[in-house]
């Protein structure tokens, strides 16, 4: 087993350890606040993860730049819909004071 | 190692087919059918049917799953006045139909199980033939080469599923997604979201639709990721419901399919048969109607999720 190889397996079970931590917390989790942030740190990082994983097992540099963009486009989608979940819920409980910019 | 993973998705995917079926929430019961069509997804990729794969997850999960939402959120107020529960089928009745039901696919497995692969299936000969379809991809020759009057056909139900849903609709005080809640501004993400997601949701689009001819691609997958685009317009309010459909959309609607019939109809003239291609021109022909086509398929998605007649861009 080559190094490329057993780095890239240490990274795809890393990523697998951060999907199970995220899972258990959005399961296991009081508040939907505390659920969120399970979801987004550990799904980000876990997806990351695999996807370095895999780019390290790629053939070509097109294959791992496509999978930087599936994670970077995955990026985006989390912080977008963490975002507007965690302002829904602030905006059911009466809201936050927003200071001006 | 793929048996196992075989034996996961078919175990989950019966499971969350169960779940969808049973759960008592009706809203629970709509995420779970998005998360059944996106395991369905992976399964049709498993099976090598990318094609599929990518026409499930965007149509089966992504959009059904946004009208599904849409619709249940308008159920919402009638819900909450006379909440009649689930329908009142006595417990043997629903016994009786599971074990029919079930008895049914049993005996259609069975008989499916024992049928022989006929030497020469229709499959195999259209990917004998491909070359005279005009294009690489196996599936594009068939649906729009071999197969040209499915397709049509299929495009055409999509149009009468939209008038059909319009005619019904009508009455309806609140179709589709209502307006975001009052004195809520803007999510501040939303706006630098937009500007990432939607020029590459176009050109992806636009790549499905090229690659077509040659790989997995084509109208279908094109027009639901416009579709979806669509969608995510709407919900953010840049596109907005109108109460009547411009010429422009009426154009759009329809376009596909004048065109899909009148480069049919010529063919009985310039080529052997009505919905064939002279032999020249097939490519760039299957193209124009696969272009026109994208869009009679992502128009009347978008104007089913929006449960109006027309959009309207929003007045700035």
């Amino acid at each position: 087993m080559t190094l490329a190889e057993l780095l890239s397996t240490g990274l795809l079970g890393l990523g697998a350890a951060f999907f199970l931590t995220g899972t258990v917390g959005l399961l296991r989790f009081p508040s939907t606040f505390a659920r969120l942030h399970a979801l987004t740190k550990a799904d980000n990082l876990g997806l990351g993860c695999v996807a370095l994983g895999l780019a390290l097992q790629a053939d070509s540099g097109w294959v791992a730049a496509k999978l930087a963009l599936v994670w970077g486009l995955a990026l985006v989608a989390a912080t977008a819909s963490a975002h507007l979940l965690a302002r829904c819920i602030l905006r059911e409980r009466g809201g936050t004071r927003r200071t001006p910019p | 190692m793929g048996l196992a993973f075989d034996l996961l998705l078919a175990g989950g995917l019966l499971g969350l087919a169960l779940q969808v079926v049973a759960s008592r929430g009706l809203f629970r019961s709509v995420v779970l059918f998005i998360a059944l069509g996106l395991l369905m997804a992976l399964a049709w990729a498993r099976l090598a049917a990318p094609d599929l794969a990518l026409a499930e997850a965007a149509i089966g999960a992504g959009l059904t799953g946004a009208l599904l939402l849409s619709a249940y959120r308008a159920l919402q107020p009638a819900e909450e006045a006379a909440d009649p529960g689930p329908a009142a089928l006595p417990r043997w009745g629903a016994l009786a139909a599971a074990v029919l039901s079930g008895a049914l696919v049993a005996a259609l497995g069975w008989a499916a199980l024992g049928l022989e692969a006929p030497a020469a299936s229709a499959g195999r000969e259209a990917l004998a033939r491909l070359g005279e379809s005009g294009v690489k991809s196996p599936l594009t020759g068939v649906l729009l080469g071999f197969r040209a009057i499915d397709t049509l056909a299929e495009v055409v139900v999509l149009l009468v599923a939209f008038l059909g849903a319009r005619v019904v609709a009508e009455p309806l005080q609140r179709a589709g997604p209502g307006p975001s809640a009052p004195g809520s501004g803007e999510p501040v993400l939303t706006a630098p979201l937009l500007r990432l997601v939607v020029p590459m949701g176009v050109i992806v689009a636009g790549y499905l639709l090229w690659s077509g001819g040659h790989q997995p691609g084509g109208a279908f997958q094109a027009g639901a990721v416009l579709a979806a685009l669509g969608v995510l317009l709407r919900l953010t309010g840049r596109l907005q419901p109108a109460a009547a459909t411009s010429p422009a959309e009426r154009l759009a609607l329809v376009g596909g399919i004048v065109l899909f019939s009148a480069i049919g109809l010529a063919g009985a003239g310039t080529a052997s048969a009505v919905l064939a291609y002279p032999e020249a021109w097939a490519y760039p022909l299957i193209l124009a109607i696969e272009t026109g086509l994208a869009v009679a398929i992502a128009l009347p998605l978008t104007l089913l999720f929006s449960g109006s007649a027309g959009l309207r861009w929003r007045e700035r």
